[in-house]
């Protein structure tokens, strides 16, 4: 019965950015992840900034939580910026220390790298905060769909990523049952070394593995049972409707990245 | 060992969509060598309860008080070994190469020398009708024998407090009688046992004191009879029986447990014949 506020969950709140079409958030977000290996100025990031500021803002989540999907990632952010500025050797030498020196070159690439992943990380979690799982699928195999003539599993892909996404909250709430379980016989996470604390998830790994392949075996069971045969003649619950708002979304975006490029 | 419960609120994913309040509000004393049966429909908060008696959960706001003193004033590791938790379908949590392994982590953990761990496997695996399994895999075990294995593996600690939770559900009929037996025959020896159960013949069964939660509320606690009597919608199938039968022959009396149920009944009969 917990509520983490992890990287990929689906945050269910009525808003604009969840009534899309998911083809055409899917397709946006994947311009955006595009266009931000492409900027390369200082103007160019602060423009895509401001559209994640303002997307944020329109998908109704509350920034705080928001800015709890990007934690998990905060840390190798800082890393890879941090490698960039002590390592990197070009431009004005702005610091010395040592042997550590810092460059403007390297200052300016760390920036620069921090922010785009920040950025990629924040817009795939808009994708995934405001679509749910299914209709993310669903989008992803309709995208996939002309792919199919050339026998390419679009169906089975989309299904296994419906499964795989809709089992992540499961599993995350197994693996705290279990540590839970654990805890209470005296296990403990946080003492001692890495190798310490890494033989110590050994109680609580061995038992979700099992229980992810026993859960994978009655999922396949209950999809049989109730007449599950793949892609051939299966209909849809919910159709998907492109609508001019969509469209509307989907030039925006483009827009953004050309003129971020641009800049 | 007492455990007092002070107006305990709990509330999870605050400030979320996600907010739910589990707990509104319980106060509730789990005495010394008694067993305590707390009952409730699904989602009347009776896990989020059971997870504040050994710390796992901290109150929202409320008091968890051990022997007087504030929970928060005692380590989570000792208070774990006093306080065994056993979780609902604790088999999940099985996870060592053989049984014997998987019962000696617990008291391992506690710190205790070798020659005291395997005593005190061998012997709870004793208690549990286990022994024969120490050598097994536990992942080859029937679904009753897991559920012995697992109890076993938190009652190793040789806890003062013994929580169980839904220790029955999905359990054979002949196992159920086992762990029933196990719960009298730990309160003989002076451990508490609070068990949670939506099975109110069993908790009739063995409790001394009966809780009945709702929407996270303690809606009546006290002895079974009292609090079975009093409310007919969360009563065993023997106070159902009685109950209608108490109009026209109050010398029936307030039976809890199977064979007072029978004696009484057999009592009435043959007043008449």
């Amino acid at each position: 019965m917990t509520a983490g506020r992890t990287l990929g969950q689906f945050y269910p709140v009525a808003s604009l950015l969840h009534g899309l079409d998911p083809r055409a958030k899917i397709l946006g977000t994947a311009a955006l992840a595009v266009g931000l290996f492409l900027v390369d100025s200082a103007a160019g990031f602060l423009l895509i900034s401001a559209v994640v500021v303002l997307l944020v803002a329109a998908s109704r989540i509350p920034p705080g939580t928001f800015v709890g999907f990007l934690r998990p990632v905060a840390f190798i952010v800082a890393l890879t910026a941090l490698f960039q500025v002590f390592f990197s050797r070009e431009g004005e030498l702005l610091l010395e220390w040592g042997f550590v020196q810092v460059h403007e070159g390297g200052l300016v690439r760390g920036l620069f790298l921090a922010s785009r992943i920040l950025l990629l990380v924040s817009t795939a979690a808009l994708l995934t905060a405001t679509t749910a799982p299914v209709a993310l699928a669903d989008g992803i195999e309709d995208l996939l769909s002309p792919l199919k003539k050339a026998r390419f599993p679009a169906h089975e892909l989309a299904m296994m990523i419906t499964i795989a996404l809709r089992f992540i909250p499961t599993l995350h709430e197994e693996a705290q049952k279990i540590t839970r379980a654990q805890a209470a016989r005296g296990a403990d996470f946080s003492e001692g070394g890495p190798i310490r604390r890494a033989r110590a998830l050994l109680p609580v790994l061995v038992p979700l593995t099992i229980g992810a392949f026993r859960r994978a075996d009655e999922l396949a069971e209950a999809m049989e049972s109730r007449g599950y045969r793949g892609d051939e003649g299966r209909t849809r619950y919910r159709e998907l409707r492109f609508r001019t708002r969509d469209a509307l979304v989907l030039c925006a975006a483009a827009l953004v990245v050309f003129a971020g490029i641009l800049l | 060992m007492r455990i007092e419960l002070e107006n305990v609120r709990h509330v999870y994913a605050p400030g979320t969509p996600f907010e739910v309040e589990a707990l509104r509000g319980v106060s509730l004393a789990i005495e010394p060598e008694e067993v305590l049966g707390i009952v409730g429909g699904t989602g009347s908060g009776k896990s989020t309860l059971v997870q504040h008696l050994n710390l796992l959960l901290v109150p929202t706001s409320g008091r968890v008080l051990v022997d007087g003193a504030d929970v928060r004033t005692i380590r989570g590791r000792e208070l774990r070994g006093r306080v065994g938790l056993v979780f609902q379908f604790p088999e999940a949590a099985l996870f060592a190469p053989t049984v014997e392994e998987d019962v000696a982590f617990a008291p391992r953990r506690l710190g205790l020398s070798e020659g005291e761990v395997h005593r005190r496997v061998g012997e709870t695996l004793g208690l549990l009708g286990a022994s024969h399994l120490a050598g097994r895999s536990p992942f080859a075990l029937s679904g009753g024998e897991k559920r012995r294995v697992a109890i076993a593996g938190v009652l190793a600690m040789a806890p003062e407090v013994l929580v169980l939770d839904e220790p029955t559900a999905g359990l054979d009929p002949a196992t159920r009688e086992d762990l029933l037996g196990v719960v009298r025959a730990l309160r003989e020896e002076g451990t508490s046992v609070v068990m949670v159960s939506h099975d109110l013949d069993e908790v009739a069964e063995v409790a001394d004191r009966v809780c009945v939660l709702e929407n996270g509320e303690v809606r009546a606690v006290g002895a079974p009879e009292e609090v079975f009597y009093a409310h007919p919608t969360t009563a065993p199938s023997t106070v159902r029986v009685v109950r209608p039968l108490r109009g026209p022959h109050p010398e029936v009396g307030r039976p809890v447990r199977f064979e007072e149920t029978l004696a009484a009944l057999k009592g009435l009969l043959e007043g008449r014949v």
